[in-house]
């Protein structure tokens, strides 16, 4: 497994805000919408982001 | 029409671009003294990867109109009745977590071990030891020893952040060692316009450490202190 960098560090960290934190509104609240599981979304937005980097710097690479 | 929450403020609404995910209609629901502005859905969309981020760039942008508390992310009501209920219902609450966050930014700093094979804490080395079941007893309490020597280390690492940063208790908020390669993760809440300021303060304190590399993110939305009593 390979270490975290800054930039997977920074985008966890606010996916974590976005899905964990903020107001909970009492009995109304969902985890998903149209079906989609959060967790999988957050997760996903993570992967995207990391592709991106790779791909910005094997770019950079060549 | 399934309304998307993103944020909470105080009645009246601040004058915005009333666009909202997606380029839909941005919309404001009222209840005691407070309002949610929420993107007007369909059921039938779903949610996509950018969705998430365009959420945060719009409770950005709410939180720069006026004060706000985040929502979390995917929190959907059915009509604007159910919304103005569900404010309705905490409204006291929910005033004085607005209260408490008002005019604040949150600054996010994240501590890495430098160097998960060398700087973070390692216990005493292992004696030799005979046969396979002291051996496998010896490696876990290595392992407990290992760990254990880590969290005291994030732990001690937080208290100096907190008091060379100089900051109420009640404004600060961690975890540790919440994964292998996570020593801290923190939130602090700042005034929002001493928060460029803050935020390279709070660099400058977790550079001397030399068993850490520091991430430093923000200034955001206050996601983690609009919490609600």
């Amino acid at each position: 497994m390979r270490e975290l960098t800054a930039e997977d560090t920074s985008l966890l960290e606010l996916v974590d805000r976005l899905l964990n934190k903020g107001v909970v509104l009492a009995g109304e609240a969902t985890i998903s919408v149209a079906g989609v599981d959060l967790i999988y979304l957050g997760l996903n937005v993570v992967l995207a982001a990391v592709e991106t980097i790779e791909t910005s710097q094997e770019r950079r690479a060549s | 029409m399934t309304l998307l929450a993103h944020a909470i403020a105080a009645a009246p609404p601040a004058s915005i671009s009333p666009e909202g995910l997606r380029g839909r209609p941005l919309s404001w629901s009222e209840a005691g003294g407070l309002g949610l502005w929420s993107t007007d859905w369909a059921p039938d969309i779903k949610l996509e990867r950018p969705d998430a981020l365009a959420h945060h760039r719009l409770v950005e942008r709410i939180c720069a109109a006026q004060p706000c508390l985040p929502v979390r992310f995917g929190t959907a009501f059915a009509t604007s009745d159910e919304a103005r209920a569900s404010l309705d219902k905490r409204a006291a609450g929910l005033r004085a977590a607005l209260t408490r966050v008002a005019g604040k930014s949150e600054l996010a700093l994240t501590l890495l071990w430098a160097n998960l094979g060398g700087s973070a804490p390692h216990p005493p080395s292992m004696p030799e030891v005979d046969g396979p079941g002291r051996r496998y007893m010896e490696a876990r309490r290595a392992e407990h020893a290992a760990r254990e020597a880590r969290r005291a280390r994030s732990e001690s690492l937080v208290e100096r952040v907190v008091a060379d940063l100089a900051i109420e208790r009640q404004l600060v908020w961690h975890e540790t060692c919440t994964s292998e390669d996570v020593a801290v993760s923190l939130a602090v809440l700042v005034p929002t316009e001493q928060a460029l300021e803050r935020k390279s303060e709070l660099a400058r304190i977790a550079a001397r450490f030399t068993d850490v590399v520091p991430v430093v993110n923000g200034p955001w939305p206050p996601y983690t202190f609009a919490r609600v009593e």
